[in-house]
C-alpha cells in the first residue's frame, strides 16, 4: 500500500514538475537588433511592431538590441564569430555576401519551404536574388527604395526653372544646376549651389554614383565579375562627369570628399543646395532638420536624371537569422511578422519606406497616390545593384579613394580612374 | 628672459585653444535642434533652451550610462593604479633575473591594436559568463591600462631615494610595510596622474564597450554618446551636451585629488 | 617578527610584480595569440595551412606604404607636439601665477574628451560652411573664402594632428608637471647666486631632473599615437583618398570591413614589431638602475 502511495506521489511531482518545466520552456527569448532603435525617425514604429507581435506571441519576448548604423557590422562579427549574434539582426543588402562567406546567416529554406509553395511570389525577384547564397535564400528581404531626385521648386522659381519640369537628362541637369548655383544676397560669394552630393567614404556614396555611372552605360565590373570594367568609355564619360560638377563646373558646395550624407541633407535643409539624391526617407528627416523649410510642400521628387539609358541605384535591407539562434522556430516567427504584408506597409506609414514586397509597394493607395514614394515605386524597374560579391567592400573603398583623389584635384580624373581599374583588378585576382 | 608679458600672451593662447572647442559644444547644447543647423551657424542661441540637458537624462537613459562608466572607469582607475604601483615597486626596486625582458613583455602588450583582442577576448568573456557585465569591462580595461600603470609608477618611485626604504627597513617595518606607508604617500603626485589616466582611458573607449556589451542597462556614455551619430540622425544639442555631462566626473575626480598632485616629495625626503 | 617562513628580501619581487604578469596573460596573452596565429594563416581555404603570403602582400599593397608614411609622420608630430606644448605649459604652471588651479583645470579639460567625441565635434568646427572655426576666422576677417580643413590635401593630415594636440598636450603636461614638482626649488636658488641665467637653469636643471619622466612620457605617447584610432575614423575614415589612412585605421577596415582577418593580423604583427624596436631605447633606458 505504502508503495503505491509513494509511487503516486512521485508520479503526481513529476507530472507537475514537468508541465511547470515545459510552461516554462515555451516561454522563448529571442534578441533582435536594429539599427533603426538607434534613429529617432524609425525608433518608434519599430517597437510599436514589437508590441503587435508580443500580443499576437505571448510565448515569445523578443529583447531590443539597439545598435548605431556605423558600428553594427563590428559588432555582428564580433559576436558571430564568438557564436553570440543576435537571433534575428537588420543589415544591408551589400553586407550579406561577406556574412554569407563566413557562414554568419542561417539557412532559411527549410522554413520557405513549410509555408507552402509561392510563399517567395510576394516579393519583388531582384531582391530575392540577393537574398540567395548557392541558389538557397539566407536572409527575408526588407525595405526596397530607389536613388530619386529631389529639388526645392521655390529655389527653382527664384532661378527661373520651372518646378513642374525637372532636368531629365545628365546634360540638362548641368544646366539646372549651373543656374542654380549663384549668390543669392548680393555679397559678390556664392552661397547656393546646384547639387549637393557626398564624397566622404560611407555606405550611401555608391548609391549616389550608380545612377551616374549607370544611366551612362558603364559599370563597375564586367558581368561574370571577373575584371574592373572601369576602362571603358562609358565609365570614363561618367567618372569624369561627376568629378568636373565639383572641379570645373563648381555647382557643388566646398569640401566634398568631408561631407556624408547626413551634411548634404543638412545643406539642402538650409537651402544651401537645390538638388540631391535621396530616397524614402529623405522627407521626413530634411523635415525635422529645418521645419521652416516646410519639406513635405516644397520638395519635389523626379526620376534620377540618365544619359543614355535610365537607371538608378536601390536601397535594400535584409533581416538575418544567426546561425546560432537556439530558437530557430520562434525566430522565424519573427522574420515572418516583420517582413509581413500588414508590418511592411506600416513601415510606409510611418517612416516611408517603401518595401520589397510587391503586394506592398506595387499595389498599397498610400504609396501609389505619395508624391514622392509614387516615384519611387516607378522607377524600381530600373533599379541595379552594386556587384554582390564578397570583395565588394574593398573594390568600392579602393574606387572612391580614387574619386576623393580626382576630386582634390591630386591627379586628373583619367588617372585616378585607371588606377582605380588597375587596382581592383588586383583585388579580383586574389 | 621670458618676460611676464609673452608668459601671459601665451597662457592666453593655451587658453583659447583650449576653450573654443568647449564654448561651441556649450553654445550648441542650448539651442533647438533646428537652430543647431543653422547655416551660417550662430555663437549665442536664439532661442536657449536646456531641454537637451534634460532630455539624455528622460529620453536617453543617461542616468544609466553614467552610472556604468563611473564604476567601471573608478574601478578600473584604482585597481590599475594599485596594482601597476605594486609591480613598480618591483621592478624599482629588485634586479633580478628577466627583469628588463618582463619590463618589455608590460610593454609589449600594449602594441597590439584592439581591434584584434577584441574578438577572442569576446569568446573568453562570452564562457565564463562574464559577457555584457560590467566586471567584464573592469577587467578588460583594467589589463589595458596595466602596463601604462606600471611604467609611470615606477617613473615616480624612482625618484624616490632607495635610503628612504631601508632606514624603514632597518626600524623594523617590512616590504609591504615600506611600501604601504612610505612609498606611496610620497609617490600621491605621480598616483594621482596615473588615476586620472586609467580613469579617461577607460570611459572614453568605445570599441570594446562595443563589442563586449549588447543590452541597454550595460551601456557606457561614450557608446551612449557615439550612439547619437546616426546615419541618418545626428542630434548635436544632445550630442554636445552628453559630452558636456559626460566630461564633468573627469573633472570632479581631478578636483578632488589636485591637491595630492601639489604636494611634492615631503621634507623628510629630501636630504642634504 | 613572526616566526614565519622567512621568505628572503630578494626574493620579495614576485608579490609585487606577478599580480600583474597573471593578468597580463590570462586577458590578452591568449587573444593575442590567437590573433597573431591569423596572420601565418592563407586568405583563401587551400591546400597550404601556413604561409607567409600575407606579408608578401603587404610588401606589394600601394596603400601599405602610403600608410606606414603617414603613420610616422603623424606619430612623430603629434608627439613632438604634445612635448613642447606639454612642457612649455607645465612650465608656467609652475612659476608663481594667480589662480593657477583654474589654469591648471582649464589646460586638463581637452584630455576629458573621448577621442571618439572629439573627432565628431572638431569634423564638425571643421565643416568648411557651417563650421565654428571657419565661421569664426570668417568674421574677424583673418580669411576671405572658407578653408576646406579637411578635404584640402595640403592641409587634411595637419588638421588631423592640430586636433590630436588639443586632445593629447594635457597628458604630457601633467607628467611633466608632477615631476617638475619634485626638483627641488633650492636647485634653482642656488644656481641663481651662482649667476646661471634662466636658460642655463633649463637645460642643465629642468631638463636632467625631467630625464625620467620626459622618458615615460615619451614611450607612453609614442606608443599610443601610434594606436590612435578613433579620433582618425571619426573625422576622415582615412580620406581624402589615403592622406589620413595610418595603420590603425587600415587595420580596422581590413578586419571589419573588408573581412580580411588574416591580412589585418599581418598588419598587426608588424605595427607591433615596429612599435617594439621603437621603445627598446626606452625599455633600456627605464630599466637601468638608478
Amino acid at each position: 500500500m505504502r508503495k503505491i502511495r509513494t509511487i503516486g506521489i512521485c508520479a503526481a511531482v513529476l507530472l507537475v514538475a514537468f508541465s511547470f518545466s515545459s510552461a516554462m520552456a515555451a516561454q522563448v527569448s529571442l534578441r533582435f537588433s536594429d539599427w533603426h532603435l538607434t534613429e529617432d525617425v524609425w525608433n518608434k514604429s519599430l517597437n510599436e511592431g514589437m508590441d503587435i507581435f508580443h500580443k499576437r506571441n505571448p510565448n515569445i519576448k523578443v529583447t531590443l538590441e539597439p545598435v548605431s548604423y556605423g558600428e553594427k557590422e563590428t559588432k555582428y562579427t564580433v559576436e558571430s564569430m564568438a557564436g553570440r549574434a543576435p537571433d534575428v539582426f537588420h543589415v544591408h543588402a551589400f553586407s550579406l555576401p561577406m556574412f554569407f562567406s563566413k557562414g554568419f546567416a542561417k539557412d532559411l529554406t527549410p522554413f520557405i519551404k513549410k509555408e507552402g509553395p509561392g510563399f517567395m511570389d510576394a516579393w519583388y525577384p531582384l531582391p530575392i536574388k540577393l537574398m540567395k547564397h548557392k541558389g538557397r535564400v539566407h536572409a527575408m528581404p526588407g525595405d526596397y527604395m530607389t536613388m530619386v531626385l529631389f529639388y526645392n521648386t521655390e529655389m527653382f522659381k527664384a532661378a527661373g526653372l520651372d518646378p513642374n519640369k525637372p532636368p531629365k537628362t545628365w546634360d540638362e541637369f548641368l544646366a539646372y544646376a549651373k543656374k542654380l548655383t549663384r549668390d543669392t544676397d548680393g555679397d559678390g560669394k556664392v552661397d547656393q549651389w546646384g547639387f549637393g552630393t557626398l564624397g566622404s567614404k560611407s555606405p550611401g556614396f555608391s548609391m549616389r554614383f550608380g545612377p551616374f555611372l549607370w544611366s551612362f552605360g558603364g559599370d563597375y565590373l564586367t558581368p561574370d565579375m571577373k575584371h574592373s570594367a572601369l576602362d571603358s568609355p562609358k565609365a570614363k564619360e561618367a567618372f569624369a562627369f561627376f568629378v568636373e560638377l565639383y572641379t570645373k563646373h563648381k555647382v557643388v558646395p566646398p569640401g566634398m570628399t568631408a561631407m556624408g550624407a547626413q551634411d548634404v541633407r543638412t545643406q539642402f535643409a538650409q537651402k544651401k543646395v537645390a538638388m540631391i539624391l535621396g530616397s524614402g526617407w529623405t522627407p521626413p528627416i530634411v523635415n525635422k532638420i529645418n521645419p521652416d523649410l516646410r519639406a513635405f510642400e516644397v520638395l519635389k521628387a523626379a526620376p534620377a536624371p540618365m544619359k543614355r539609358k535610365q537607371a538608378t541605384a536601390i536601397w535594400l535591407s535584409s533581416w538575418v537569422m544567426s546561425p546560432n539562434t537556439k530558437h530557430p522556430k520562434e525566430a522565424w516567427e519573427l522574420l515572418k511578422f516583420i517582413t509581413s504584408k500588414e508590418i511592411e506597409l506600416k513601415w510606409f506609414v510611418d517612416n516611408r519606406v517603401t518595401s520589397s514586397r510587391k503586394d506592398v509597394s506595387g499595389v498599397a493607395p498610400e504609396i501609389l497616390n505619395d508624391k514622392f514614394a509614387s516615384v519611387m515605386a516607378s522607377q524600381l524597374p530600373y533599379g541595379k545593384v552594386e556587384p554582390q560579391i564578397k570583395q565588394w567592400p574593398e573594390i568600392i573603398d579602393t574606387f572612391t579613394t580614387s574619386l576623393q583623389e580626382a576630386i582634390v584635384g591630386m591627379k586628373t580624373p583619367q588617372k585616378a580612374l585607371a588606377e582605380a581599374h588597375k587596382r581592383i583588378n588586383a583585388i579580383l585576382a586574389r | 628672459m621670458f618676460s611676464k608679458t609673452i608668459i601671459w600672451i601665451f597662457l592666453i593662447m593655451v587658453v583659447f585653444y583650449c576653450l573654443f572647442p568647449f564654448a561651441w559644444m556649450l553654445s550648441t547644447s542650448l539651442k533647438t535642434e533646428a537652430e543647431a543647423f543653422r547655416i551660417p551657424p550662430t555663437w549665442i542661441p536664439l532661442q536657449p533652451t536646456a531641454s537637451s540637458y534634460i532630455g539624455i537624462w528622460v529620453r536617453k537613459n543617461f542616468g544609466i550610462y553614467f552610472f556604468n562608466s563611473t564604476v567601471i572607469s573608478l574601478s578600473t582607475a584604482v585597481l590599475s593604479t594599485f596594482f601597476g604601483a605594486l609591480a613598480g615597486y618591483g621592478f624599482s626596486r629588485f634586479l633580478f633575473k628577466g627583469r628588463r625582458f618582463l619590463i618589455g613583455f608590460f610593454l609589449a602588450t600594449q602594441m597590439l591594436p584592439g581591434v584584434l583582442l577584441v574578438g577572442p577576448y569576446f569568446k573568453i568573456l562570452s564562457k565564463v559568463g562574464l559577457y555584457d557585465t560590467r566586471t567584464g569591462l573592469i577587467i578588460a580595461f583594467l589589463t589595458i591600462c596595466l602596463p601604462f600603470s606600471t611604467w609611470m609608477m615606477k617613473g615616480f618611485i624612482d625618484k624616490v631615494p632607495v635610503a628612504l626604504d631601508q632606514s624603514a627597513m632597518v626600524d623594523g617595518c617590512t616590504r609591504m610595510g615600506v611600501f604601504f606607508k612610505i612609498i606611496l604617500p610620497v609617490v600621491a603626485p605621480g598616483m594621482v596622474a596615473t588615476i586620472l589616466f586609467a580613469f579617461l582611458l577607460a570611459w572614453g573607449d568605445l570599441l570594446w564597450a562595443l563589442c563586449l556589451t549588447s543590452s541597454e542597462p550595460m551601456i557606457t556614455v561614450t557608446l551612449g554618446i557615439a550612439r547619437t551619430v546616426g546615419e541618418f540622425r545626428i542630434i548635436w544639442p544632445m550630442l554636445m551636451a552628453g559630452s558636456l555631462v559626460g566630461g564633468m566626473p573627469a573633472i570632479i575626480l581631478y578636483i578632488f585629488l589636485q591637491r595630492l598632485l601639489v604636494q611634492g616629495l615631503t621634507a623628510g625626503a629630501v636630504k642634504a | 617578527m613572526k616566526r614565519a617562513i622567512r621568505i628572503k628580501d630578494r626574493h620579495m619581487w614576485v608579490f609585487f610584480v606577478s599580480p600583474g604578469v597573471l593578468l597580463l596573460i590570462l586577458v590578452l596573452g591568449f587573444p593575442a595569440i590567437t590573433s597573431l596565429s591569423y596572420s601565418i594563416k592563407p586568405e583563401q581555404a587551400g591546400p597550404v595551412s601556413y604561409t607567409l603570403s600575407n606579408y608578401m602582400n603587404l610588401l606589394k599593397d600601394p596603400f601599405f606604404s602610403r600608410t606606414f608614411w603617414n603613420t610616422g609622420i603623424f606619430v612623430f608630430l603629434s608627439v613632438a607636439s604634445h612635448m613642447v606644448l606639454g612642457l612649455a605649459v607645465a612650465m608656467v604652471l609652475n612659476t608663481a601665477l594667480p589662480a593657477k588651479p583654474l589654469f591648471r583645470l582649464i589646460a586638463l579639460l581637452p584630455w576629458v574628451v573621448p577621442d571618439v567625441v572629439a573627432g565628431i565635434i572638431w569634423k564638425w568646427m571643421y565643416n568648411p560652411i557651417y563650421g565654428a572655426i571657419n565661421d569664426f576666422l570668417l568674421r574677424i576677417g583673418l580669411i576671405n573664402t572658407p578653408v576646406e580643413w579637411l578635404s584640402n590635401p595640403a592641409l587634411a593630415l595637419f588638421s588631423v594632428i592640430l586636433v590630436n594636440l588639443w586632445r593629447g598636450f594635457p597628458f604630457v603636461m601633467l607628467i611633466l608637471l608632477a615631476g617638475l614638482q619634485a626638483i627641488p626649488r633650492h636647485l634653482y636658488e642656488a644656481a641663481g647666486i651662482d649667476g646661471a641665467s634662466r636658460v642655463q637653469s633649463f637645460f642643465h636643471i629642468t631638463i636632467p631632473g625631467l630625464r625620467k619622466m620626459i622618458v615615460v612620457a615619451l614611450a607612453l605617447d609614442i606608443v599610443w599615437e601610434v594606436r590612435r584610432f578613433g579620433l582618425i575614423q571619426a573625422m576622415t575614415q582615412g580620406g581624402p583618398g589615403v592622406l589620413t589612412e595610418v595603420l590603425s585605421t587600415y587595420t580596422y577596415k581590413q578586419y571589419f570591413q573588408f573581412f580580411r582577418f588574416e591580412y589585418a593580423s599581418a598588419i598587426a604583427v608588424v605595427m607591433t614589431v615596429v612599435l617594439l624596436l621603437v621603445s627598446l631605447p626606452y625599455i633600456w633606458m627605464i630599466s637601468q638602475e638608478e
